[in-house]
């Protein structure tokens, strides 16, 4: 059955398209929102994790009998008395929500290991009556460590005679556990390059980005019988539910995960926690609930960021400008347990008819990796768009032209349930005025202050998929909506009730919506991988409609009665790609001689289909875009190749973004509905990440006329660089 | 946190005994101000006091009335209260107006928050905050024998002074005191001393673990700014280098006193901070204004003669040119401040 | 603008709690032997294993953990206490007054979600003891409403969609609170050198702005 259903005209609806408050925001700006940590449960114990001081090291013998003894101590767990797999931790193929790659993982990953394999990773954990002395008893745990030779660096890893994170090797295993780099090839890129007029040549670096979401990680665990309930910050609550529950041992139906609020998610939170196992564990040992606090440093080093990436380019190109030929080889760096894909994108925007992408997982003995916002993205097109950006200066053509020029659109073979890239950059051009701010020749300023501008463009992907929502109306016309979202930030809860409104054709006062329960909600994709409006949101459609179906047959219920209406949608676009689209341009004003950079404007135009709600999804765009900025000029976590150990973990060191380093995101919307989705709604979440370091970075070049190639581009590069 | 308990003195003497009661029973004693550093430390099991564990006693110094303002305390001089906020001191008309070096680095250490908590003796002991001292590296600054800059993650470190430590002075105030010629008043068990700021800090090659010559058992209680007579013609100001625009150490600072004959500069004090393991005075680089109009060109020429002396280590050479401009900058407008 | 330093009236020092006599172990004691000691050549950091020079106390004295009694007038109601000298002001509120608005970003004084006003100003509730505030006011988030009305700046919020995952919107309400206590029209760069020890990760810093601009009547965009 075709899910095309018949576009609408693009002004608001009756409760799409307007603006309409959060319907938890109340709870938000009087601190009645219940996070993690602010549950208490009658005689709640507190836990604390110990963890390793060494980048790669055997544990000889562990000693917990001193903090055992400590008074006011409730359990103490390692790796001896406790052997569970951290399921979703290490992936063959860092294929995350597949079962059937966990159960071929060879490379397993626990909730305690030994061998340990970075500064940070979990060696015991303790429950106690309250949280100081849990920190005390952690001093009194006598580990006797062997030291291993380690590796921090990711193309160092793969090289011969580098230390080995596991036996086999430093390449981490793929889908069927083969030691395989990823490879992409379309056409014939040794002949694209041959017919080349000009080949180009270079390396782009990116540095590991930590998620850093406001809330430190946590979870509440208590159990009831053989049943355990844990409350933990996640962003699928079904998924968190399955992972926890296989690693423990468990039926689904055993495990209630519950999360009502959460202070951040960015994609790494689509499933289980090690620290979700440790709670229940510690929680069953001292029969009693616990609630394990992550310090941020523990959050910093013992959760996940985005891979750190080495790519080198060979670009071939006509004399006209015409892109021939692309070719990247690429190292992501994932840490010691591959637990998402370390993917790279940013050759697909291009119609180049001959590529070639080859990306090395490597394991190192850093921090693991793991999904941030676009996870495969920013860095991606930060690389390939600077590397274009160079070559259209080098060629004399104007950047934007450049991309007209070589942008893929649609062909016969290539469909896509619409499309509008160019016009997201004509749009942006227009609006922030390209030709009047960029300078046509790099660096021209007389200094020391120099403007310039960059821009970037971008395709990524919306589609669509299943997912589950619940309906019920009772006598009095009150519409419950149940659905497994916890709202990470873009406003989850909000856009799945006006959904619901808009369809059942009542006003939104009249939909409450019930969440972040597995105990009351429906299967749920989660909240990452853009998914959400249009998966969960369009299962809420057909549930709607199934619903006034119901009520047109039976009429309303009375007395007692509900109806309840359940649909869990396979919308399929046919072989067309849906793709969200957009771009930025950038200005820049630069100080050579401080090596200062000042965002002076920033336009953003994106089209995301129908704009559900105009003011969060505003503010998806502008805060993305502002996380891009900080990964450009910012953020990054240091580590002394010496000692394997991390020094800049924490908000301090990674000099995240205030208010006064934040410059104002213009942004546009360009609207349309290509007859998916619900009401034609596309992904808004991570669109805006993709493109902020990539257009920043080209400002920074039209600006000071040197190409920066490593990210973050902090003041003291651009000095060095142009001492 | 490992338990301790807060003891709140009533004077400076009595906080002084409350440390050497707590010493001589074994335990170890740290003086607080506002907190919001040693709080860090200690939550991070950080050692403060080289030597020393974590502390069993916190003397508090907040509740000693009297150091939290600024009064003239003689003819020749205004004493600034050891327990002032670094927001009261930013915000007090006689800094502004008469010593605008100093309420400029007061108003911008860190953040707003911080600065209503945190005090002038607090920000000018504050431990250095190298990365390695602060990640629990067994380092010179927490009683060990090795510094881990050295060869390894540099770019924060000093290219002054250094050796065998190669911090940086964490303070901002420390610089502007310094400029201001202000004298620190310790007191300690044998009574009250005033020290220079030459004397107050301390290089790493005379004592590589401390920062400044305090003793456990001394406090930091105020310090005192010299009254220049009116015709003197002060101008001062204070320039700070951050890799974000706020609530960072600097990478580099300059903190220019220049007493003016008309558009002449009689005499300059030109202090550095964030590229020393003290407040880095630059006499060469003051030698170079006196008696001079003060023109971009020599300005210029004063920022090169103040990096004269820099070496850079691995990574951190972008420091050299990055201290010239700074120094540069805030001569030039000092002059235009006619 | 010339700030009014409040009146302060001399203030009872609270009793401090006279260490007992052997309460600890001396530093000589843990040396010579009375807890495991490690000693790590190359002298990398422990990350939370014991230190060979960290005190611990003994189990049999773990009781003898420091407390003092204080008062503290928390949104308006007066409580007396009994707190642990190591407690900071923000775990007193959260874990003994059930005050929960204010979070913990980061207990260490760098991110501002801990933030809340002490007799009116804004200080990281974190990176202060309990027992430094006796006989002091403390403001949190919930003592913002007012029988059931929001203030201008919590409806601005709303309004203007300055939380998005909401944990640091306690913080930047409660900085932004005493802001406008001081200066009730600011301009936009105001608002945000005010704010700007308050992080927001979701970085949704450009609505923050707005909102606390529209709250004054000024006009939404900055």
């Amino acid at each position: 059955m075709s899910q095309e259903q018949a576009s609408r005209p693009l002004e608001a609806m009756n409760t799409v398209g307007r603006n309409v408050p959060r319907i938890d925001a109340y709870e938000r700006v009087t601190g009645k929102a219940t996070y993690t940590r602010d549950v208490r449960l009658p005689g709640m114990l507190y836990a604390r994790i110990l963890r390793s001081p060494h980048p790669h090291a055997r544990i000889r013998s562990i000693d917990i009998s001193r903090a055992e003894a400590l008074p006011g101590v409730r359990s103490v767990v390692t790796h001896e008395t406790h052997q569970l797999i951290y399921s979703s931790g290490s992936v063959a193929g860092g294929r995350q929500y597949n079962d059937a790659a966990k159960d071929i993982t060879t490379h397993l990953r626990y909730m305690f290991d030994n061998p340990v394999r970075y500064v940070g990773q979990p060696v015991a954990a303790v429950a106690a009556v309250d949280r100081h002395v849990a920190e005390e008893a952690l001093q009194l745990i006598d580990i006797d460590y062997e030291e291993l030779p380690f590796v921090i660096d990711a193309e160092r890893a793969l090289e011969p005679g580098a230390a080995l994170v596991w036996p086999e090797g430093n390449l981490a295993l793929d889908y069927q556990n083969q030691a395989r780099p990823m490879v992409r090839r379309v056409g014939d890129v040794s002949a694209g390059l041959q017919a080349a007029d000009r080949v180009f040549e270079d390396r782009y670096t990116t540095a590991f980005v930590q998620d850093g979401q406001m809330e430190p990680r946590s979870a509440l665990a208590e159990w009831h019988g053989d049943k355990v309930t844990i409350h933990t910050p996640t962003q699928g609550i079904s998924n968190c539910r399955h992972d926890n529950a296989r690693d423990l041992g468990l039926e689904d139906h055993q495990v209630q995960i519950v999360c009502k609020y959460m202070g951040g998610g960015f994609g790494d939170k689509n499933g289980s926690y090690y620290f979700d196992l440790i709670a229940a564990t510690l929680a069953k040992e001292a029969d009693a609930p616990v609630l394990l606090e992550l310090t941020r440093k523990d959050d910093w080093l013992g959760t996940h960021g985005r891979w750190h990436t080495i790519q080198d380019f060979k670009v071939g190109v006509k004399q006209d400008g015409t892109v021939t030929a692309i070719q990247m080889h690429g190292y992501s760096g994932m840490g010691p347990y591959l637990r998402r894909s370390g993917g790279i994108s940013g050759i697909e925007v291009y119609a180049c008819p001959n590529t070639e992408r080859i990306i090395y997982p490597v394991h190192t003995n850093r921090m693991v990796s793991g999904n941030f916002r676009a996870p495969s993205d920013p860095q991606g097109f930060f690389a390939m768009q600077s590397m274009m950006d160079d070559i259209a200066y080098k060629l004399g053509i104007d950047p934007v032209d450049f991309a007209k020029q070589n942008m893929l659109r649609p062909t016969e073979d290539v469909r896509f349930t619409n499309y509008t890239m160019e016009e997201c950059i004509e749009r942006g051009a227009q609006l922030f005025d390209w030709q009047g701010r960029r300078r046509p020749e790099p660096g021209s300023d007389p200094g020391p202050v120099k403007r310039g501008a960059g821009m970037s463009f971008m395709m990524f992907r919306s589609g669509v998929g299943p997912s589950s929502a619940i309906l019920r109306v009772d006598s009095e016309q009150r519409y419950t909506l149940f659905v497994g979202v916890t709202d990470i930030g873009p406003g989850a809860k909000t856009t799945m009730a006006l959904i619901a409104a808009e369809e059942l054709g009542v006003p939104l006062s009249q939909v409450e919506v019930v969440w972040g329960d597995t105990d009351r909600c429906p299967y749920s994709v989660g909240e990452s991988g853009s998914r959400t409006t249009t998966q969960t949101g369009y299962a809420v459609v057909q549930a709607a409609i199934d619903l006034k179906e119901q009520i047109a047959e039976s009429g309303m219920p009375t007395g007692d009665e509900v109806l309840i209406a359940s649909a869990t949608p396979t919308p399929s676009t046919q072989g067309r790609r849906r793709m969200c689209f957009g771009a930025h341009l950038v200005e820049v004003e630069t100080d050579v001689r401080l090596g200062y950079v000042r965002i002076s404007k920033y336009v953003a135009v994106h089209e995301s289909g129908r704009i559900l709600n105009p003011l969060p999804a505003r503010d998806q765009i502008r805060g993305a875009a502002l996380q891009g900025i900080g990964q450009a000029l910012h953020e990054d976590l240091l580590y002394d190749a010496r000692n394997g150990h991390p020094l800049t973990a924490g908000y301090y060191g990674a000099r995240h973004l205030t208010h006064m380093d934040a410059p104002e995101i213009e942004v546009t919307f360009i609207e349309t509905d290509d007859g998916f989705g619900p009401y034609g709604a596309k992904t808004v979440g991570e669109a805006g990440i993709i493109l902020g370091p990539a257009a920043v970075a080209n400002a920074i070049f039209n600006a000071i006329g040197h190409r920066m190639r490593d990210l973050p581009i902090t003041r003291a590069k651009i000095l060095e660089a142009l001492s | 946190m490992k338990a301790f308990a807060n003891q709140n003195a009533g004077s400076a003497s009595a906080a002084v005994s409350r440390a050497r009661e707590a010493i001589g029973r074994g335990q170890s004693v740290s003086f607080v101000a506002g907190g919001t550093d040693l709080l860090q430390l200690m939550k991070d099991r950080v050692v403060n006091r080289p030597g020393s564990d974590l502390p069993d006693v916190l003397v508090n110094l907040k509740t000693i009335p009297g150091l939290d303002d600024v009064r003239l305390s003689g003819p020749d001089a205004f004493t600034v209260g050891g327990m002032m906020t670094l927001d009261a001191l930013s915000r007090h008309t006689v800094i502004r107006d008469e010593y605008t070096v100093l309420a400029e680095a007061a108003e911008s250490v860190a953040t707003p928050q911080i600065r209503k908590a945190g005090t002038v003796a607090g920000n000018v002991c504050q431990r250095p905050w190298c990365w390695y001292y602060r990640n629990g590296f067994e380092c010179h600054k927490a009683g060990g024998s090795v510094c881990f800059s050295v060869r390894g993650e540099n770019q924060l470190h000093a290219i002054f002074g250094g050796g065998p430590s190669f911090i940086v002075h964490p303070s901002d105030l420390a610089p502007a005191l310094v400029a201001l010629d202000a004298s620190f008043r310790i007191v300690g068990p044998d009574g009250q001393r005033f020290l220079s700021g030459a004397d107050f800090f301390v290089l790493p090659s005379e004592d590589a673990q401390h920062e400044n010559v305090l003793r456990d058992d001394e406090v930091l209680v105020s310090v005192e700014l010299p009254i220049r007579p009116s015709e003197a013609g002060v101008r001062s100001a204070f320039h700070k280098v951050m890799d974000r625009e706020a609530w960072t150490h600097a990478l580099a600072s300059a903190a220019v006193v220049l007493e003016m004959d008309g558009d002449v500069c009689r005499t300059a004090r030109i202090v550095l901070g964030g590229v020393a393991p003290i407040p880095w005075r630059v006499p060469e680089a003051e030698g170079q204004l006196a008696g001079k109009r003060i023109t971009p060109e020599l300005a210029r020429r004063v920022g090169e003669v103040a990096i004269a002396g820099a070496r850079a280590m691995s990574r951190n050479a972008y420091k050299i040119p990055l201290t010239r401009e700074v120094v540069e900058r805030t001569v030039l407008s000092l002059a235009a401040s006619a | 603008m010339d700030r009014k330093k409040p009146e302060k009236e001399p203030r009872e020092l609270p009793e401090s709690h006279e260490p007992q006599e052997g309460a600890h172990l001396s530093r000589r004691d843990f040396l010579e032997g009375a807890g495991a000691a490690l000693v790590v050549a190359g002298g990398a950091p422990k990350l939370g294993v014991a230190e060979s020079r960290t005190a611990v106390v003994a189990p049999q004295e773990a009781e003898a953990v420091p407390r003092t009694r204080i008062r503290l007038t928390v949104n308006g109601t007066e409580h007396r206490l009994d707190v642990e000298d190591r407690w900071t002001l923000n775990e007193l509120l959260r874990d003994h007054i059930e005050l929960t608005g204010s979070k913990i970003g980061c207990n260490r004084g760098e991110c501002g979600a801990c933030t809340v006003l002490l007799d009116g100003e804004p200080i990281y509730s974190c990176s202060t003891l309990a027992v430094w505030a006796d006989g002091r006011a403390v403001q949190t988030v919930e003592g913002l409403e007012q029988d059931g009305e929001l203030t201008p700046l919590q409806q601005a919020f709303i309004d203007h969609d300055a939380a998005q995952c909401g944990f640091c919107t306690p913080g930047q309400l409660m900085t932004a609170t005493a802001m406008l206590n001081q200066n009730s029209s600011p301009t936009a760069g105001e608002v945000r050198e005010a704010l700007v020890g308050n992080l927001c990760r979701c970085s949704n810093y450009n609505a923050i702005v707005e909102a606390v601009l529209a709250s004054t009547g000024s006009g939404g965009a900055p």
